[in-house]
């Protein structure tokens, strides 16, 4: 196989990659949505008067911390059940793989959050609302290591992008395609993150810069 | 238009046997008549099915001629066409999951399938962790597939050999007990042959039926497997432990025994242009013998008695063997039966040494990793900031590439990609846990590397003169202790990693335990508690080592 011919695969198969990185998206934007949440909520437990609540949510946020994502979700792959009926009713809740892995990502998401947002919430108390402010471009680095992070989903069997590039070449029973659709598929990545990564570098100085002034 | 005549010559055996069954039946019911018929308690996993309309079988996709994807994405082979005829039987659609080895157990306890048929021995082990349907359908032993540079012709020439072998086969265990293989464990078959033809080790072990079919096609020209098939075993369909003497265990037990006696199962041998095996030979003699006796003569010698058992002359002998019990192993056994926790990996000699061994092979990777990281990141932001303009943007450049790059794809990208281009041209063999090791340390060496050079160019704002050296670099480090640390302690909880290019490290271990002894609950749970606690420590010793370095840049 040559590299025109190469290119001619990899071509067709985009659409169906393509979909696969959808799922790594939407994986790690479900994993910051349910993370921000809880994350937050520890977090203003933290700064609240009442000391137990603090102490409760130091603990959490220490655990969630430590919890490594990847056994956490092949935990989640092997003892959650695929299907859960709410209780007294017949309502039956699918739990597919993609969600499982987004629940195990935002455990680390939940330590990030509470972390961060902490010292934001704080700081904004104290009126240094510029400083707190900066909670939002970390915020969207963290969601670039969570969809770096999603690709781990394919050792649990999600479809993403990882797992759909050894689909494509058993598919296609040529082996020699490994190197170029690897290297296709980190594209991918690197081209999602690259210009947030930029962006966001910008805001941050912009930001820094409206420190300053004030 | 082949696919329309073979689905019309389908349709036609199978109405063929419709016909034929419906006359069995017949015979059958003058046959019976007048014998109690048996009551099978009903099966929650059957209504189910019949209640949304379909059953959902787990089934291989990667085992050709018995579970193989067709160019089109469909799938197809020889179990396919069972689970259709099992589906038909009960009146209700298919629905197939494709399963792997590892994966199809936990599958079926947790209920995403209802049933398993998938290429699976019937062993006691899994007698204890699932319902095995008798009669089983087909048969196969284990032999090894051989490079062509490779020779052996006794089981006794591989002694203490490095082979690759697939997570969840029953035979991996005896066999590596049996000959000291050294098992080089990957996630699915086409890892594990990937392993064999760049050089991770001289053979792979696996089932002779599809290793047989793997020597037919073109890519194995020049492989051999020599070697007679060993622990032959009979192969059973699975359905869960809590369907155990349920209508449903019973109606596809009585779908493999009608399989035998129509020669159903040899003819979709033959169409599927597999050698025919003995087994099904005398499966089907066996099951299609008629009692003989003068007042039924047409009763199968093969029928379920009252309480629905089959004869004893029809099951599969017995291979339940006690196993020698004494020691460590009688007491975990006594806890087994006293609390339901099963600790194999405290009473049995053979899980608590790989279990062990597991262990000890995550923390030289956590160790590596993490010297290895501060290594690729502190050499790495040197680079950037020398004099050597090329040099540093390049560094850059890679550093960019690496922090927004998967480590995993990285890992198959290496391993699987390079490693086969290094075998083919160079006859060199990359060692998974290196290429682990790297992998991890280039994706968390480049966030360091982009914490250093953040703390320069802040540093650069106070001190316009600051240049990274190797003297700067001490203080460097200190004032960006926090991504660093937290880098660190990220690369620690990714060595899990590794096991997806067969490094034997503690998921991997865990995982092979589980699927052995069926422990499940147990073993995850011991599983977080390892690495929450591996995670714990790694987070105090650098705590401890970044506050030492503070105290001395105070000094």
């Amino acid at each position: 196989m040559d590299l025109r011919e190469s290119l001619g695969v990899l071509m067709t198969w985009t659409p169906f990659l393509l979909q696969g990185f959808g799922w790594n998206i939407l994986i790690a934007l479900t994993a910051m949505t349910l993370g921000t949440v809880f994350g937050a909520m520890l977090a203003w437990l933290q700064l609240s008067s009442w000391l137990v609540a603090g102490r409760i949510s130091k603990v959490v946020t220490e655990l969630s911390r430590n919890i490594p994502t990847i056994v956490f979700q092949f935990y989640l792959a092997v003892m959650l059940p695929n299907q859960w009926i709410l209780p007294g009713t017949t309502w039956a809740i699918d739990i597919p793989g993609w969600v499982k892995a987004a629940l195990a990502l935002s455990v680390a998401v939940v330590g990030f959050t509470s972390d961060n947002l902490q010292k934001a919430l704080s700081d904004w108390r104290q009126g240094r609302h510029a400083t707190a402010l900066l909670f939002i471009p970390s915020w969207t680095s963290y969601l670039l290591i969570i969809v770096i992070a999603s690709s781990t989903a394919s050792i649990i069997g999600v479809s993403e992008l990882v797992s759909r590039c050894n689909s494509v070449v058993n598919a296609m029973g040529d082996t020699r395609l490994l190197i170029p659709i690897y290297l296709y598929a980190s594209l991918f990545f690197l081209f999602f993150c690259y210009p947030l990564t930029l962006v966001m570098s910008r805001i941050r100085v912009k930001m820094a810069a409206r420190l300053v002034i004030v | 238009m082949r696919g329309i005549h073979q689905a019309n010559g389908k349709q036609l055996i199978r109405n063929i046997k419709h016909i034929l069954l419906g006359l069995s039946l017949l015979v059958g019911v003058v046959a019976t008549a007048g014998a109690t018929s048996i009551a099978a308690k009903p099966s929650a996993t059957l209504d189910a099915a019949r209640n949304r309309g379909f059953l959902i079988v787990g089934i291989k996709t990667d085992y050709p001629l018995f579970g193989q994807l067709t160019t089109k994405g469909t799938s197809e082979g020889l179990e396919h066409d069972l689970a259709e005829d099992l589906a038909q039987r009960l009146g209700v659609g298919l629905v197939k999951v494709s399963v792997t080895s590892a994966n199809r157990m936990p599958k079926l306890e947790e209920g995403a399938i209802d049933v398993v048929l998938a290429t699976m021995g019937d062993t006691a082990d899994r007698r204890r962790i699932a319902t095995l349907i008798e009669p089983n359908y087909y048969s196969s032993g284990v032999t090894l597939l051989l490079r062509p540079d490779q020779k052996a012709k006794e089981w006794q020439d591989i002694r203490g050999q490095k082979v690759c072998a697939i997570q969840g086969s029953y035979f991996n265990r005896p066999m590596s007990e049996r000959y000291l293989l050294q098992l080089v464990i990957f996630n699915n078959a086409r890892d594990a042959k990937l392993g064999l033809r760049d050089g991770q080790c001289m053979g792979y072990l696996f089932d002779n039926t599809a290793i047989q079919s793997d020597l037919l096609r073109a890519e194995w020209a020049g492989y051999t497997a020599p070697l007679p098939p060993a622990m032959v075993a009979p192969w059973a369909i699975a359905v869960a432990r809590r369907d155990q003497g349920t209508e449903l265990e019973q109606v596809l037990g009585d779908a493999v025994a009608d399989w035998h006696r129509t020669g159903f199962l040899l003819a979709r041998e033959k169409a599927w242009k597999l050698p025919q095996t003995k087994f099904l030979v005398d499966a089907q003699e066996l099951w299609a013998r008629t009692a003989g006796d003068t007042t039924t003569p047409s009763k199968f010698m093969c029928s379920r008695d009252a309480q629905g058992q089959w004869p004893a002359a029809c099951r599969n002998p017995a291979f339940v063997t006690s196993a020698d019990v004494g020691g460590l192993r009688s007491a975990g056994l006594w806890l087994r039966e006293f609390s339901g926790l099963d600790l194999t990996f405290v009473y049995d000699s053979y899980d608590r040494f790989r279990f062990f061994k597991g262990l000890l092979q995550s923390l030289l990777l956590i160790v590596l990793c993490v010297a290895g990281s501060l290594v690729v990141g502190t050499f790495g932001a040197l680079v950037a900031e020398s004099r050597w303009r090329k040099l540093a943007i390049a560094a850059r450049l890679l550093c960019t590439y690496g922090r927004m790059t998967p480590p995993l794809l990285q890992m198959y990208l290496l391993f699987f990609g390079l490693g086969a281009v290094a075998w083919s041209s160079f006859g060199i063999s990359f060692s998974p846990l290196l290429v682990a090791i790297w992998c991890l340390s280039y994706y968390t060496g480049s966030s360091i590397m982009n914490a250093l050079l953040d703390s320069a160019k802040h540093a650069r704002e106070s001190r316009p003169n600051f240049a990274l050296t190797l003297s700067s670099l001490r203080g460097l480090i200190d004032i960006s202790s926090g991504p660093v640390t937290a880098a660190l302690v990220n690369v620690t909880k990714a060595t899990m990693m590794a096991s997806a290019i067969a490094v034997p490290e503690l998921l991997s271990t865990a995982t092979a335990i589980m699927t052995d002894s069926g422990n499940v609950g147990v073993m995850m749970n011991m599983l977080l508690l390892m690495f929450l606690l591996l995670v714990a420590v790694t987070y105090r010793l650098l705590g401890w080592v970044a506050k030492r370095l503070h105290q001395q840049m105070e000094h």
